[in-house]
C-alpha cells in the first residue's frame, strides 16, 4: 500500500489540472513540480491493463481526482457506436470514481475501422440528429452527461451549416454538456478565418463543464495543426481570459502536452498562468460563498 | 441503423475516411483541397509510430522502403479492430502472418521477430491474474505446481531471441521455444529459452493440473529418457523458475 499522499492540498491548484502521461509519469511522483487540481487520463489508455503502468495509474487515481478524456468512442461515426467497448469504459468510470467523461466531436472509426485520430464531420442537419442521438443513447447507458469537445479541423467537409450552428444544435439536441478548448477555437478561427471572440460568444456557455488548454504548430502561412506539442501562445491565454470571463460558472481547466514534453516546470508555469487567470476571475464565486 | 443519417453524408464521410487509409481521394464536397493531405499525413504518423516503437528491432531490421510499404498496405487493407491503439501491433502481426507478404523470402525470421516483439508488450501490459489459494512453499514431485499466470510460451522457427535479428538466415531455421513471463514484483518482462521438454512440461503443468510426479509418468512415454534421467533435469529447472519467480507456488 502506497502511504505517499501526493502534493500536499494547500500547494495544489484549485482549477487547474494535467493530462497524465507515460512519459512524465515517473517524475510526476518523484518530484512533485506539477501541483495539478486533477489528473486527465484517456480510458483507452489504462483500462483493462495490468502490471506495471496499472500500480502507475492506481497511484495517481489515489492522490488525484480523475476527469476522463476518451479517444475511441467516435460519435460523429456512420458506423453504429461500440457497446462492449462502452461497458468497459463505464466500468473504469465507477472503478476510479471518474466524474467527468469527455469525447470528441468528431469521428475516429469508419467503414469498421479505427483511424487512431479525429476526422472532421460533415456540419449537415442530418448528423446533427444522428449524433445527438447517439449521444443520447451514451448519456443513458452510462448513466451520467457527457461533455463533447469542439476539436480542431483543417478542412470543412459538405457543410451545409456553419460549425457554430452545428455544435449549438448538437448540444441542444443531446442535452449533453461542453468541453471547450480553447486552442481549438483558436486554430479553428485562424484556419477558417472566423472571430474566435465571436465564436466562444456564439457558443452555449452555460453548458461548458470543461475547458482545454494547449499548445500549437503553424506549418503553413494560414494554417496551423493542433500538435499538443508546444507551449501554449499568449493569444490563446487571451482567448483564455475572455473565456472564463464569460462564462456564468467556474469549471475545471486542463493543459494538454502530449508531444515534445518539456522539463516539468515549464508545465507548471502553464498551469500557474492559467490558474492566476482562473482566480481573477472565479473570485466573486468565493466571496458569495 | 442510421435512420438519420443520409446516405451523401455518409458517403463523404467514408470517402474521407478512406482517402485518409488509402490516399485515394474521391470527389468530396466543400474540401479545402491543399489541405486534405495533413490528414493522411497525420494518422500516417500515429500508425507508423506506434508500430515503430511496438516493434523497434523489426524496423531496424527492414529497409525503410520496405518497412513503409508494409505499413501502407497494412493500414491502406486492414480495418484495425482495436479500440486501444496499444494492442493494434498485434492486428500488425497477424495482418503480415496472413498475406503472404514477399518480405518473407528476404526476412525469413520477420514473422517470428513480429511475434516475439509483440508478446513482450502482451505479457508486460496484460492484466494481473491473481492466483488464490496457493502455499509459496510445497513437494515438487507431490504437490500441483503453479506458474504466475503472467507469461506466454511461443515456439519459433528462428532464434530471434538469442541472436541479432540482422545476423539470422534461412540457416538458422530450427525449433525454439521460449517463455516470456512478467515478474511480479518489478514487472519486467524476462525471457527464457526452453527445450521441448521443459516447453512441453510447462504446458502440462497447466494443463492437467497434476503433480510433476504424474506428468513424469507421461513425459517417459513421449521423450527419449526415462523418469530418472527426466527428474534429474527437472528439478533444477523448477528451482530457478522458482527464483526467478516463475513458479509461484503449489495448489492448497
Ligand atoms: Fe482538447
Amino acid at each position: 500500500m502506497n502511504l505517499l499522499k501526493g502534493v500536499p492540498m494547500k500547494r495544489r491548484m484549485k482549477h487547474v489540472g494535467i493530462g497524465f502521461r507515460k512519459d512524465f509519469a515517473e517524475d510526476f511522483f518523484e518530484k512533485e513540480i506539477l501541483t495539478p487540481a486533477f489528473i486527465e487520463a484517456a480510458p483507452e489508455n489504462w483500462m483493462g491493463i495490468g502490471g506495471y503502468w496499472k500500480r502507475i495509474f492506481e497511484r495517481a487515481a489515489e492522490q488525484y481526482p480523475v476527469y476522463s478524456h476518451g479517444l475511441s468512442l467516435s460519435i460523429g461515426s456512420p458506423d453504429p457506436l461500440d457497446w462492449d467497448f462502452l461497458k468497459r469504459v463505464k466500468e473504469f468510470l465507477q472503478r476510479y470514481d471518474i466524474k467527468i467523461y469527455s469525447e470528441h466531436l468528431s469521428y475516429s472509426k469508419c467503414d469498421n475501422a479505427h483511424l487512431y485520430d479525429l476526422l472532421p464531420i460533415p456540419f449537415r442537419w442530418d448528423a446533427v440528429k444522428h449524433i445527438s442521438n447517439r449521444i443520447k443513447d451514451v448519456q443513458n447507458f452510462l448513466e451520467r452527461k457527457i461533455a463533447i469537445e469542439i476539436v480542431s479541423y483543417y478542412t470543412p467537409v459538405a457543410a451545409e451549416m456553419t460549425e457554430l450552428e452545428f455544435i449549438n444544435a448538437i448540444v441542444k439536441e443531446a442535452d449533453c454538456n461542453l468541453l471547450l478548448d480553447v486552442n481549438n477555437v483558436y486554430v479553428n478561427g485562424f484556419n477558417h478565418k472566423y472571430d474566435t471572440k465571436k465564436f466562444i460568444e456564439g457558443l452555449p456557455l452555460d453548458t461548458v463543464e470543461y475547458i482545454h488548454m494547449a499548445g500549437h504548430e503553424q506549418v503553413e502561412p494560414d494554417l496551423i495543426i493542433d500538435t499538443h506539442s508546444e507551449p501554449i501562445i499568449s493569444p490563446v491565454y487571451d482567448l483564455f481570459e475572455f473565456t472564463v470571463n464569460k462564462l456564468p460558472k467556474s469549471v475545471p481547466v486542463l493543459l494538454e502536452r502530449d508531444f515534445n514534453i518539456p522539463e516539468l516546470e515549464e508545465l507548471q508555469n502553464e498551469m500557474i498562468t492559467m490558474e492566476n487567470i482562473c482566480r481573477k476571475a472565479w473570485s466573486y464565486e468565493r466571496a458569495v460563498a | 441503423m442510421n435512420a438519420q443519417l443520409h446516405k451523401f453524408t455518409q458517403t463523404q464521410q467514408s470517402g474521407f475516411a478512406s482517402y485518409v487509409r488509402t490516399g485515394i481521394l474521391p470527389h468530396l464536397e466543400g474540401l479545402t483541397n491543399n489541405r486534405v493531405h495533413h490528414y493522411r499525413r497525420l494518422v500516417f504518423n500515429v500508425v507508423n509510430d506506434s508500430l515503430q516503437s511496438a516493434f523497434p528491432i523489426t524496423h531496424d531490421l527492414l529497409e525503410e522502403n520496405d518497412w513503409e510499404e508494409l505499413i501502407d498496405n497494412f493500414f491502406g487493407t486492414h480495418a484495425c479492430q482495436s479500440y486501444q491503439i496499444w494492442k493494434m501491433p498485434f492486428e500488425f502481426y497477424e495482418y503480415v502472418l496472413n498475406s503472404k507478404t514477399k518480405l518473407e523470402k528476404k526476412y525469413p525470421h520477420l514473422l517470428d521477430l513480429l511475434l516475439f516483439e509483440w508478446s513482450e508488450i502482451e505479457v508486460y501490459m496484460m492484466e494481473d491474474a491473481e492466483l488464490s489459494h496457493y502455499n509459496k512453499r510445497g513437494d515438487l514431485l507431490k504437490d500441483v505446481i503453479l506458474f504466475n499466470a503472467e507469461h506466454k510460451l511461443l515456439k519459433l522457427g528462428y532464434p530471434v531471441h538469442l541472436k541479432n535479428a540482422n545476423e539470422i538466415s534461412r540457416s538458422d531455421k530450427g525449433e525454439f521455444y521460449v517463455l516470456l513471463f512478467r515478474e511480479p514484483e518489478t514487472f519486467k518482462v524476462r525471457f527464457v529459452d526452453l527445450s521441448v521438454y521443459f516447453a512441453w512440461l510447462i504446458e502440462e503443468v497447466k494443463k492437467k493440473s497434476q503433480p510433476l510426479e504424474s506428468i513424469l509418468d507421461e513425459a517417459e512415454k513421449i521423450f527419449p529418457a526415462d523418469k530418472k534421467t527426466l527428474l534429474e533435469k527437472t528439478i533444477p529447472f523448477l528451482n530457478e523458475m522458482f527464483e526467478r519467480k516463475f513458479l509461484a507456488g503449489f495448489k492448497k
